[in-house]
């Protein structure tokens, strides 16, 4: 009866195209930073920038990562900050000097400023999904962002449910019962 | 008029707008073998593609901005709040308490029940006589003993899960016609912890009586398996919303028209309506006409549509020689306190809303102020968490207790007020105009002192208690009332055409083909959700219209 895309307005109207502009809206409003001009070459992110990108992701976040979703995650961040490469390699640098194997032996290391700014912004587009808080931000992950983790012994990821009918109880594991992930 | 389609062939009934209101009677009259045009202001789109919609929504719209899933088209504008300047758009609001008349309704095929919460109170006997009992608001026509088997006959017909026992039923001291269709949810964590600190001190959260499917499948749609984002959206339909009943309402023979957005209703010499006139996407105008029509177009809409339509006859606007259409806006005025405890609550088990405390709604202090409905809220807290515990610079094993601390020890408790009917609250067309031409809806809301004075003796207090009870360790207190989404009140219902819009079955005083049925005609806001007792209602309509088609 419906075919899968039904949307029954003219086509110069339909959801789709309007998720276009939406993004084009949205890449307009990163071109107004700072960081970047008209001019600007962006620093290439070659596949030797993204598989730093995703060893320095691996130290500085002690859990399974999901390597398409960092490939995302890294060249996005790079259009917003074309130094991100040389930030990468400055931040795997203080880890090794520190033989880092988790992210609390090289951490209090990272001078505070752009380069603490940048490990925290990469830690937090893992976790939440999106690498800036526009309300046009690009969306990495909703199933895969790290923020569900820490309590999916309990917590549903919202469109996600894997229960069955009424299949949930009272029953809570203890606080301090972190999963693993 | 100059380039207008000429009408359809016209149908028995024609119903324009297609949410719960509309549908519930549309399939009545289908089943009653008449023939019925539905009209609808916005588009037609299948289910997930609003769940993609939604899960793409970056974090900080995935919460609280219930339209962001549903991008209104320009000829069919709703509230969109991705930012303060998108919000001021299309509702243009006035008053001391403009900011609680942001609503949040869905101009597409289904309404606002795409992302409504599913719950489904019924009034008490007493919320129905305000006036004779306490002395403020307007008594209903009827009592409750005639609107209940209107409750049972909607809650059969969405599909509500609720309780057997009737020490957990509400209204506590009236016997149900009929048991639910399907049993209760089961309360997750910290459900059931809120139901036990509650009781400490004398409210009594209930399980709430819910359009959603429990335990078993109803009416071909799944049973809840708990994806805790009902709103904004049940990826499985196992939520009713009004969208499920078009395919069947199209089997039985009913149309639909959408992108068709009604700006006029058009009466004849003996000012019964005759038609309805539309703008399709193209800015086109066509004429339909019918036998009798029914406006179901939600609380702000079917108002703003009554004012647009005056004519030489009706000067201020159709069916309203009472000047009440657009008056008595209503909503439940509601505040907010975000707590952090010691212990958890555990949210995001279960749907997002499935229990509420009722008790405090009733009693002789509704002489003096407003009673008021309690709740936890029961959205996975798992994002805020998330975010606030990032904002603080955590990295590591810390930076993940963190997350699991603030998502399970942090609540929101919610209190909605009921407010009275006041001629004053009152939607008027606003000089802005909207992409077709048409007058933006102008309200003017002021919660009045019987509201501010609940708040500050009865509603606040018992916040305060709850979280005390809960172990708080902070309260944080929404500075000003917000939306509940639930309008009614524009087109109010009475026996006296002199004060009220319409009859004691949504039948307009002055024009004797047209309904009105929906949240507009309550003459009592309550403190609860109002959408059941919109459903009920709407088959009273139902039932008033097939009687009159079926005998003429």
């Amino acid at each position: 009866m419906s075919d899968l895309h039904r949307d029954d307005s003219p086509a110069a109207f339909n959801l789709e195209r309007r998720e276009a502009l939406v993004l084009g809206i949205a890449l307009g409003t990163w071109a107004a930073l700072p960081t970047l001009s008209a001019q600007a070459a962006v620093t290439s992110w070659s596949d030797e920038s993204a598989d730093r990108f995703l060893e320095l992701s691996a130290v500085l976040i002690p859990h399974r990562l999901n390597a398409v979703v960092g490939k995302r995650i890294g060249a996005a961040m790079n259009a917003l900050h074309p130094s991100l490469s040389e930030q990468v390699e400055e931040l795997l640098a203080i880890a090794k000097k520190k033989n880092a194997r988790v992210v609390e032996d090289f951490f209090p290391d990272v001078p505070e400023g752009p380069l603490k700014e940048s490990a925290l912004a990469i830690i937090s587009a893992w976790y939440l999904g999106v690498a800036s808080p526009a309300p046009d931000a690009e969306v990495f992950a909703f199933e895969y962002a790290l923020m569900f983790q820490p309590t999916r012994d309990v917590m549903t990821i919202p469109s996600y449910a894997i229960s069955g009918p009424n299949a949930w109880s009272a029953d809570a594991p203890p606080l301090s019962d972190v999963p693993e992930f | 008029m100059a380039g207008e389609r000429s009408g359809d062939g016209g149908a028995d009934l024609v119903v324009v707008g297609t949410g719960v209101v509309g549908c519930l009677i549309a399939e009545q009259a289908l089943d009653a073998g008449l023939s019925v045009l539905m009209l609808e202001a916005g588009p037609r789109v299948e289910r997930w593609r609003i769940v993609e919609n939604y899960r793409n929504l970056p974090p900080s719209l995935r919460l609280f901005h219930w339209d962001a899933p549903y991008p209104p088209k320009p000829w069919a504008p709703h509230l969109e709040t991705r930012h303060d300047k998108e919000a001021e758009e299309y509702l243009q609001l006035e008053g001391p308490n403009a900011r609680a008349y942001l609503q949040g309704y869905v101009r597409y095929a289904g309404g606002a029940t795409w992302h409504w919460a599913g719950i489904c109170w019924r009034l008490t006997p007493e919320d129905m006589r305000l006036q004779s009992q306490f002395g403020v608001g307007r008594d209903w026509p009827f009592g409750y003993d005639v609107i209940e088997p209107y409750y049972v006959r909607a809650e059969y017909a969405m599909g509500v899960c609720g309780p057997s026992e009737p020490a957990l039923q509400w209204p506590p001291n009236a016997t149900r016609s009929k048991p639910y269709p399907m049993g209760p949810i089961p309360f997750g964590p910290g459900e059931h912890r809120f139901t036990e600190v509650a009781a400490k001190i004398g409210m009594r959260n209930l399980p709430a009586p819910q359009a959603r499917n429990s335990g078993i499948s109803y009416d071909g749609r799944p049973a809840c398996c708990g994806n805790n984002n009902c709103f904004p959206v049940c990826p499985i339909a196992a939520k009713y919303d009004a969208a499920t009943a078009l395919p069947r309402i199209e089997t039985k023979g009913g149309r639909i028209l959408v992108n068709s957005v009604a700006y006029r209703i058009e009466t004849d010499a003996r000012n019964s309506i005759q038609a309805v006139h539309y703008f399709d996407s193209q800015k086109q105008s066509h004429r339909v006409t019918g036998r009798t029509f029914v406006i179901a177009c939600n609380g702000i809409e079917t108002p703003k549509l009554l004012l647009l339509s005056k004519d030489d006859r009706n000067a201020r606007g159709l069916a309203n020689s009472s000047d009440q259409v657009g008056r008595n806006m209503m909503d439940q005025p509601k505040l907010i306190a975000d707590v952090e405890m010691r212990e958890p609550l555990w949210t995001g088990v279960g749907p997002v809303q499935s229990s509420s405390i009722l008790n405090t709604t009733q009693g002789t202090f509704r002489g003096r102020h407003a009673g008021a409905m309690f709740r936890m809220e029961n959205f996975a807290r798992s994002p805020l968490g998330a975010a606030a515990a990032l904002k603080k610079g955590l990295v590591g094993k810390a930076l993940d207790r963190e997350i699991r601390r603030l998502a399970a020890c942090t609540a929101r408790l919610t209190v909605e007020h009921e407010i009275l009917p006041h001629a004053e609250n009152r939607l008027t067309l606003s000089a802005k105009r909207d992409w077709l031409g048409l007058n933006k809806p102008n309200i003017h809301y002021d919660v009045g002192d019987y509201v501010r004075r609940s708040a500050k003796e009865y509603t606040v207090p018992r916040l305060q208690r709850l979280a005390v009870a809960l172990g708080a360790t902070s309260f944080e207190l929404s500075p000003e009332f917000l939306n509940s989404d639930h309008i009614m009140g524009g087109c109010i219902m009475g026996s006296d055409p002199a004060t009220s819009v319409v009859d004691a079955d949504c039948r307009s005083h002055d024009h004797d083909n047209l309904f009105l049925p929906g949240g507009g005609a309550m003459p009592s806001g309550t403190a609860s959700n109002s959408t059941l007792t919109m459903a009920a209602l709407a088959l009273k309509a139902a039932d008033a219209i097939v009687r009159d088609l079926q005998h003429t």
